[in-house]
């Protein structure tokens, strides 16, 4: 057969250099090729991970054992031999920016199960990679100071074999930096300052929103057939809202990383949450934050070992709270106050019966769940005036430090209704403990019990933080101090002052405070989960027969189509009833067919249908795991539920 | 000691030996020496008692509560009395001889030979009335002829006694622990009522000296070993004594009830078996218990992880509460449509039992609990005001929200109305009539501690019916997530299994007593409590005796209880 030149673009030569020619024949192999083309280059390296692509038609020739006529390949077609995974700018669910090499030449799918295997991220499928949103660039420095955690070093092989090290993958366990990186991507990030949050952007409707989800990488094809270049920049997310099977000790990374894509949806109200809920979340926040600067170690070294540990450490401290005889918990209740003072003088409110200015002072004690008054310390030994019974009551806090008010408000029920009392403590450190006993009181359990002092610990820690709010203006968000406004969404900014907020998120934190990390990152989650939105990405569609553009809502379980005009969800479908869908590539339409003869066709307005298609068979695909037990990933279904014809 | 068998003789309708007696004075001697001590120092009805002191002003405290609501129980037990009842009380009372003999069994023989000079003491003490009890037992075989005075009388006696029994149960082990809440007339009630119990080899702090000192005159070594033995008996003792007892009244549908004791531990779902085993109604996984409070006129169908005791403890002692035994499909019915509740459609449809089986999994089975998105126009009754008035409210798993005037009902703008955390739903019956709501389909909010009109009880007046379950439904599902869905597993499991033994259960419950207060030991209970009662004395026929006494008694009741359901 006839030898004819064919010339390859080494990239591994310099941008500049000229194309490597070779002789060859339509029968020689790929393989072959390359061989060829390495001799003549004459570098020894490493040439393993390189492959050839082909410029025009935007396709890698990885098969190494088919001829170039078997490719259809030509003299005049343009040849690159380079490197299949190159570098690539990852941002995080956590806002942090990545740099490692990831693969260029395999389908999407299997770059981003590289990239969670290098990451210790367990079930890759529920994450995909997409065009980051451009930000605005009004100054120039802002991209100098971002730190960029560089993992390019890592070399390939020796992520395919995760291996655990002290608790995490051995890649990370080979440097200091290396552990830091690990660090990053395992304990939550403190709350960002009020100003990043309110620089981020925002979606203001539900048309946003589903810009957003135009910018999903197809998962069948490779990143270059997508015109992804080099050192570009993606974000890695989790795009199908359905965490299976997360479990604390194996999924330290994806927990922490989940939680941070949560927490910015909420922050940047990409998902509407109530008042109430704000609050809720802000405390969360707060907490996690808090527990995760205390306790750093326990997730860099080693996370199973310590979890178990701490949870049979938990395990004593509910027997001992439970078990705890009399004589036991008198002595640590004197403990707790010290032996003399057992008892305080307190101020005593009810509002009921004396509408003016109805505090008087008596002398308090706290036993048990139950705290009883007496006129005067002397009159302690006797019969109290009353003794009531914290149990099942609602406490909630009416504090100001600037103006030194410690207000513990009790709602307890009797059959009567509910009896409004409020204490009044003279300081800080008197409200502290009793608010502490109160809390506890109202859940059954006793001054005796382990948690008292940590309860009194992190309500004083509360109280610091509204303290250095009122004296300051906002400081940056140092270790110590945290601005309310770092947990709340802008909108809450502008209605609340922060010593406005901070009693109401200390109001949601009482009922959280005594969660352990693990605990309160899955309520958050949790929490997250039960909102009624969660879960939908929306794409705008028009409808067949419809004139009008509207919004098709994708969650896990069911589609939904909101009318713009209304704003209201007008229909919904759940997969449950699907009988079949499918796409018509050539007028990009998809059609779906729910059982009861319902039919629906629409065409995507802000996204390829692509996209929908993926979407759609994605989630499928995820309601299928629960079924088969095993670990492997059945890559093979999920391309056929979400590739699509053009893809084969 | 012979003279009072003697007696026991006279009304016994069997021929008896000394050891029978012996063990029947065990059993009714001890509880009936503390109907003394009950009537002296709880009633507070009869102010001339010298030993009784005013309580101490402990509004919310527990064991008031619990110990005022079973008197309460009794005395309404006491006006309608009727034998099913002492049937039924009586099991229960077997059953607590049995739990206190199991525990006492293992030094029952080494300490048999004390037996006769420990018992003698309880005995005298409590003979008079002993006599009147035992007697009245005994004589239930030929009990025909019974006036129904009699029968009052001798249920009054019965109950009361094991009402104290099971109050002195658990005290026993705050009297060892030295508890400052017991007012030292309560306590030397109990030391005294401890005193004379003895023989039924409850412990207490007088009991363990007594002990000691009948080991002096037996061999070192025994003594020893007896010792160390009531230790360990006291230490199971007192954590058992911990563990409240209450006789409750459960009303049936058709007018009747049945009144029972439960433990402080059971759940609802424990008591409904044990309900379901005592009455032949047939098993179903919509038998309910419900709880109708009459003052507010609204009720409420308790789920079946709830603990009974904790609920009823709310109840106020005057209270005109009731606890119904009932079948009750809105129990259940969730999960047996879901598509109904769970799809926030307006109408109700079909589903295949497959989607159904789907949709529940996807509900409850999550990472979270998806809460159904119920919101639509409610009538809500103004605080304090007798208007009812129209707003737009959504259900969320952080609780009830309302839009407010003038706004859309986007999440960021809805003012909260209620969190679930404290309050429970209700259904409440007839507003129409007691507080002029626009229609009968109300449902309200409260802490299951308020019992009397407040204003921190919410009401809510639906449309329709069907409305008015999607969110007591929906509620419910906010509060108790995916305990709502085991609570209807485990309830459909009771229903599979309950086919298989129906037969044996039968029997089992003919045979012998049934146990509602011991979970652990619903089954061959007779055998049991019959060698419970039976080593102390090491007799073969008394064991005989003391069975075919309850047995007949149970026999009677379950018959007469089956002619009247009929």
């Amino acid at each position: 057969m006839a030898a004819w030149d064919l010339s390859v673009i080494v990239e591994d030569l310099g941008p500049d250099a000229p194309p490597v020619t070779i002789s060859v024949a339509s029968d020689l192999h790929v393989g072959g090729v390359i061989l060829k083309l390495v001799e003549k280059t004459q570098i020894k390296q490493d040439w393993s991970d390189h492959a050839l692509w082909w410029e025009q038609k935007q396709r890698w020739l990885l098969r190494t054992a088919w001829t170039l006529e078997k490719y259809g390949i030509h003299a005049d077609a343009r040849l690159v031999f380079m490197h299949q995974h190159k570098p690539l700018k990852l941002g995080l669910p956590n806002g942090i920016t990545l740099r490692l090499r990831a693969c260029f030449s395999n389908p999407v799918f299997q770059t981003v199960m590289g990239i969670c295997r290098m990451l210790n991220i367990r079930h890759p499928e529920e994450l995909s990679l997409l065009r980051p949103v451009e930000e605005k660039k009004k100054k120039k420095d802002k991209d100098l100071a971002a730190e960029i955690y560089d993992l390019t070093e890592v070399p390939l092989s020796s992520v395919s074999r995760p291996c655990l090290y002290n608790g995490m993958p051995a890649h990370f366990a080979d440097s200091p930096q290396m552990e830091a990186i690990y660090k990053m991507l395992s304990v939550t990030q403190p709350p960002p300052t009020p100003e990043v949050i309110a620089k981020q952007y925002r979606p203001a409707s539900v048309v946003d929103k589903a810009h957003i989800n135009g910018r999903w990488l197809d998962s069948s094809r490779c990143l270059l057939q997508q015109g992804i270049q080099e050192n570009d920049k993606l974000w890695l997310r989790f795009k199908y809202y359905a965490f299976y099977d997360i479990d604390p000790k194996y999924d330290v990374v994806r927990l922490t990383q989940v939680y941070e894509q949560a927490r910015w949806a909420i922050l940047l109200e990409d998902i509407d949450c109530t008042e109430e809920e704000m609050m809720l979340f802000g405390a969360l926040q707060y907490h996690i934050s808090k527990v995760a600067q205390s306790e750093p170690q326990i997730l860099s070294n080693n996370a199973a070992m310590d979890d178990l540990d701490s949870a049979l450490q938990s395990l004593e401290v509910k027997m001992e709270g439970e078990g705890s005889s009399a004589s036991d918990l008198l002595v640590r209740h004197n403990k707790c106050f010290g032996e003399t003072d057992q008892m305080w003088l307190i101020v005593y409110f009810r509002p009921k019966r004396l509408t003016l200015k109805g505090y008087k002072q008596y002398w308090f004690k706290f036993q048990d769940t139950s705290i009883s008054y007496f006129k005067s310390k002397e009159e302690s030994i006797g019969e109290p005036i009353q003794q009531i019974n914290l149990k099942g009551c609602e406490v909630a806090p009416d504090v100001n430090v600037a103006a030194q008010k410690f207000l513990i408000r009790l709602l307890i029920p009797a059959p009567e209704g509910m009896n409004e009392v409020y204490l009044r403590c003279e300081n800080e450190q008197q409200y502290a403990q009793w608010m502490a006993g109160c809390r506890l009181a109202s859940k059954g359990k006793t001054l005796a019990d382990s948690s008292f002092q940590s309860e009194i610990q992190s309500i004083r820690s509360f109280l610091a933080m509204q303290k250095t709010n009122s004296s300051s203006s906002n400081t940056n968000a140092s270790e110590e101090s945290i601005n309310p406004h770092s947990l709340v969404s802008p909108r809450y900014h502008k209605k609340y002052k922060p010593k406005q907020l901070t009693p109401r998120i200390l109001d949601a934190y009482q009922n959280v405070a005594q969660l352990s990390l693990t605990d309160a990152l899955m309520r958050f989650l949790q929490i997250w989960q039960a909102l009624p939105d969660f879960g939908l990405s929306y794409v705008v569609v028009r409808f067949k027969g419809s004139r009008k553009d509207e919004v098709l809502g994708i969650a896990p379980n069911r589609l939904i189509r909101i009318d713009l005009g209304v704003g209201d969800v007008v229909k919904t479908w759940r997969y449950n009833n699907m009988k079949q869908w499918n796409v018509n590539w050539d007028i990009r339409q998809v059609a779906i067919e729910f059982e009861g003869n319902v039919n629906i066709a629409f065409s995507c307005v802000t996204a390829d249908c692509k996209i929908v298609h993926e979407f759609i068979g994605g989630y499928i695909f995820m309601s299928t795991r629960s079924r088969e037990k095993s670990d492997t990933l059945n890559e093979e279904l999920f391309h056929k539920l979400t590739g699509g014809h053009e893809a084969l | 000691m012979e003279q009072v068998s003697d007696d026991e003789l006279d009304h016994g309708a069997e021929e008896d030996s000394d050891k029978e007696d012996q063990d029947l004075d065990k059993m009714f001697g001890a509880w009936l020496g503390e109907l003394d001590k009950l009537t002296q120092s709880l009633d507070d009805g009869r102010p001339q008692k010298a030993l009784q002191k005013p309580p101490l002003r402990q509004e919310t405290n527990m064991a008031n509560f619990s110990y005022r609501f079973s008197m309460y129980n009794i005395n309404e037990a006491l006006n309608q009395g009727d034998t099913v009842d002492l049937d039924a009380l009586m099991a229960d009372l077997c059953s607590i001889e049995q739990e206190l003999n199991t525990i006492s069994k293992p030094n029952s023989t080494s300490r048999s030979q004390n037996k006769g000079q420990q018992r003698a003491p309880g005995g005298r003490s409590a003979s008079t009335k002993h006599t009147g009890t035992s007697g009245s037992v005994s004589a239930r075989p030929a009990a025909s002829n019974i006036s129904l005075d009699d029968i009052t009388s001798q249920l009054e006696k019965a109950s009361l006694s094991m009402d104290e029994a099971a109050r002195q149960h658990r005290r026993t082990g705050s009297v060892g622990a030295v508890s400052e809440q017991d007012a030292p007339s309560q306590r030397s009630s109990v030391n005294s009522a401890c005193a004379s119990a003895s023989s039924m080899d409850s412990l207490d702090t007088d009991k363990v000296t007594g002990g000691e000192a009948e080991g002096q005159s037996s061999p070192e070594e025994q003594a020893a070993k007896l010792k160390a033995e009531k230790i360990r008996v006291a230490l199971e003792k007192i954590k058992e004594a911990q563990v409240k007892k209450l006789v409750i009244r459960v009303h049936m549908s058709d007018e009747s009830s049945k009144t029972m004791m439960v433990d402080e531990r059971q759940t609802v779902r424990q008591v409904l078996d044990s309900l379901l085993d005592k009455s032949h109604c047939g098993y179903s996984p919509d038998w309910s218990l419900v709880e109708t409070i009459t003052e507010l006129q609204m009720e409420r169908i308790f789920e079946d992880h709830e603990n009974l005791v904790e609920n009823l403890l709310n109840w106020t002692r005057d209270s005109h509460n009731k606890l119904m035994f009932i079948e009750r499909i809105e129990k259940y019915a969730l999960f047996k449509n879901p598509q109904n509740y769970l799809l926030g459609r307006k109408e109700t449809s079909e589903m295949a039992d497959r989607n159904k089986e789907a949709l529940l999994e996807e509900c409850f089975c999550g990472g979270s609990v998806s809460v159904p998105e119920i919101e639509g126009v409610l009538w809500l009754k103004e605080d304090g005001k007798k208007s009812w008035k129209k707003r737009y409210f959504l259900l969320r798993a952080s609780g009830i929200y309302y839009v407010p005037k003038g706004k859309a009902k986007a999440s960021r703008d809805l003012v909260c109305f209620l969190q679930l955390d404290h309050v429970n739903v209700y259904y409440g019956q007839d507003y129409r009539s007691k507080y002029k709501a626009p229609t009968d389909y109300c449902l309200a909010l409260k802490h299951p501690q308020i019992q009397k009109k407040s204003q921190y009880i919410k009401y809510l007046c639906c449309d329709d019916v069907r409305t008015l379950h999607q969110w007591v439904n929906g509620i419910r599902i906010a509060k108790y997530g995916k305990q709502l869905y085991l609570n209807y597993q485990e309830a459909m499991k009771r229903t599979e299994a309950a086919y298989d033994w129906s037969s044996l259960s039968t029997s089992s419950i003919r045979s012998g007593s049934s146990s509602a207060s011991i979970p652990e030991s619903q089954s061959n209970h007779s055998g049991h409590s019959d060698s419970g009662v039976d080593t102390g004395s090491s007799h073969g026929r008394s064991q005989s005796v003391v069975s075919s006494i309850f047995s007949e008694a149970w026999k009677r009741g379950t018959q007469i209880e089956e002619s009247s359901k009929v």
